[in-house]
């Protein structure tokens, strides 16, 4: 039973592709083992298939002629190996072959010196042919170990080439990488350094967007509480407006001079007649009832009596109607009136007259 | 099908006389009966191929002229896929056959194919040229690898071939064309451009493990496919 290894190694024989302690093993282990030659001469076989793969390239009929003149001359150097087997000389008779014998005798003797004539001067011409092929082959082993030591001096050369080139290479690498160990050392500085910008800018935002809410609640709470004085404020200016229209009018009220005047006739006791006036405006209202009615060239005279004057101030004329003896209606002083003692109405020719000449109808205080 | 050849790098390869010397034919005298190695038959083409080297090992040189006819096409095509020269190819011809001449007494049909040892004759000779020319080629290029061009494998039988061996090529062909892309070209590069395991992987951009298996196993699916054939 031949193993994986050794079948694989068989393979390799065949191919002579087994070099030296591998192939001197196998050969060894080849020489104990008949089934292993069996697989390598069946391998031999196979791999000396593979010619056929080549294109047959019909030979020239001069090379088989060169092929025979060879071994033509072959043959006259070494006419008949030693162990050739020719065929049998035929067989005579002793008696018919004494004569004969004789003859051949001398001629095998003559032939045998020939032959060794001949076998010497072939003897010596191989001397000479090997001594001439060892001579060409010590010359071609010695072009080839000069071939070989001038291919060895120039790869030495192209070697310590390359290992100078090598190391130039090197330091400039080395040179290289100590700038970029600089620069990445920089970068890792002005990283921290950033990193450390970061992280206060980080702080600083997060204690900002802090203030930001804190203020934001302030202004919610100022936006609401601004509403609510707003609004209160608004309430308070209307009630300011309504107290200073109420305190207007209160002050209007107070300042207005209100006088019944009662009737100074003797006809007509049931006359009355009410004076309002607004010393601001300097103009008043009298409402007048049950007067007697007047005659055509008669109208009332209303006066004002103001101490600062002599006499009073007129306050225009008016008429009742002749049914009710009722009249309403609006009058202003012809001076300006500061102070209010009294009203007075006054019987008077029509259209009044500048001093009060007729009689004093109704008068109040 | 067609794959591209590299050139051969430095170093790659033994001496020829190093790799005749590996060869399970050398040192068995003048044609020493098959050895019983447990495989099956050869078949009709094997079994005149080692017919014809028989005689040959008896000096019969007309049996030597069958077999060049026989063999020349295929060994030239391989010869001129390795080594992209006509001329060059022609002369690795011309010493390996010199060689199977010489060398006939040593076969043995018990241990491979007549084809498969002309077959190792041309590649290995055809491969040793590359590596000269490679020496020289380094030496002026100051020691620069370089592809010196690539080459086309047959997927189709020519019409140079003999009818015999086109039966032969067509199958091998067909039985390549079914193995996995990678393993062919793993078998390829080993085969034709002469590469060592480690070049063939980087080559390939593969672990070293990885080639070893594709070659192993596209080695033995070949073989299996070729057994299989009618």
């Amino acid at each position: 039973m031949i193993d994986d290894h050794h079948e694989e190694l068989a393979a390799l024989h065949a191919l002579d592709l087994l070099e030296g302690a591998e192939r001197t093993q196998f050969e060894q282990a080849l020489a104990r083992d008949p089934a292993l030659q069996a697989l390598v001469l069946s391998l031999r076989d196979t791999s000396a298939a593979l010619a056929h793969l080549a294109p047959a390239v019909p030979p020239p009929p001069g090379l088989k002629h060169r092929v025979l003149a060879s071994i033509d001359a072959l043959e006259k150097n070494d006419p008949a190996p030693d162990n050739v087997i020719r065929p049998a000389p035929a067989v005579f008779r002793l008696s018919r072959m004494i004569p004969w014998a004789a003859a051949a005798a001398l001629v095998v003797c003559s032939a045998w010196l020939g032959s060794r004539y001949l076998a010497v001067r072939v003897e010596a011409d191989l001397a000479r042919k090997e001594q001439k092929l060892t001579e060409l082959t010590l010359q071609s082993s010695q072009q080839q170990l000069e071939a070989e030591r001038i291919i060895a001096r120039r790869r030495a050369e192209n070697a310590q080439q390359q290992i100078a080139t090598a190391g130039t290479q090197l330091e400039t690498t080395r040179a290289l990488v100590a700038e970029r160990d600089r620069l990445l050392a920089e970068a890792r500085t002005q990283t921290a350094e950033r990193d450390r910008l970061i992280a206060e800018a980080r702080t600083q935002l997060t204690t900002r967007e802090r203030e930001i809410a804190i203020l934001t609640q302030r202004i919610d709470i100022f936006t609401g509480a601004a509403e609510e004085i707003g609004r209160k404020l608004g309430e308070a200016q209307q009630q300011v407006a309504r107290l200073t229209f109420e305190l207007k009018s209160q002050g209007d009220l107070a300042d207005f001079k209100i006088t019944t005047l009662a009737s100074l006739l003797k006809n007509s006791p049931q006359a009355l007649a009410v004076a309002v006036w607004d010393p601001g405006k300097q103009e008043g209202v009298l409402k007048v009832e049950k007067l007697p009615a007047l005659l055509a060239n008669q109208d009332y005279q209303l006066w004002i009596v103001d101490p600062q004057y002599p006499n009073p101030v007129d306050g225009g004329v008016f008429t009742v109607d002749p049914k009710t003896g009722e009249a309403r209606r609006k009058f202003k002083a012809k001076q300006p009136v500061g102070a209010v003692n009294a009203f007075a109405v006054t019987l008077e020719q029509k259209g009044g007259v500048p001093v009060a000449k007729g009689p004093f109808v109704l008068l109040g205080k | 099908m067609s794959i591209s050849i590299p050139c051969f790098p430095d170093g790659l390869f033994h001496a020829v006389a190093e790799q005749e010397s590996a060869s399970p034919w050398r040192g068995r005298g003048r044609m020493t009966p098959p050895a019983s190695t447990g495989s099956p038959p050869p078949d009709n083409r094997q079994h005149i191929d080692a017919r014809l080297m028989q005689r040959v090992a008896q000096g019969d040189r007309q049996a030597y002229g069958d077999l060049y006819d026989r063999f020349s096409g295929p060994l030239l095509g391989a010869a001129q896929l390795i080594l992209r020269d006509s001329a060059e190819a022609q002369d690795v011809m011309h010493d390996a056959f010199v060689t199977i001449w010489e060398k006939a007494t040593t076969f043995e049909v018990g241990r491979g194919s007549a084809f498969s040892w002309a077959v190792t004759l041309v590649r290995n000779r055809a491969i040793d040229r590359v590596r000269m020319r490679r020496r020289r080629a380094e030496l002026l290029a100051d020691s620069v690898l370089s592809d010196l061009g690539y080459a086309e494998v047959a997927t189709e039988s020519t019409g140079s071939e003999s009818a015999a061996l086109g039966d032969d090529a067509r199958a091998v062909r067909a039985a390549v064309a079914t193995l996995p892309a990678e393993q062919k070209r793993a078998l390829e590069l080993a085969f034709f451009g002469g590469l060592t395991q480690e070049e063939i992987a980087r080559k390939l951009s593969e672990p070293l493990g990885t080639v070893k298996a594709r070659i192993r196993r596209g080695l033995l699916k070949l073989r299996e496919s070729l057994a299989l054939r009618p």
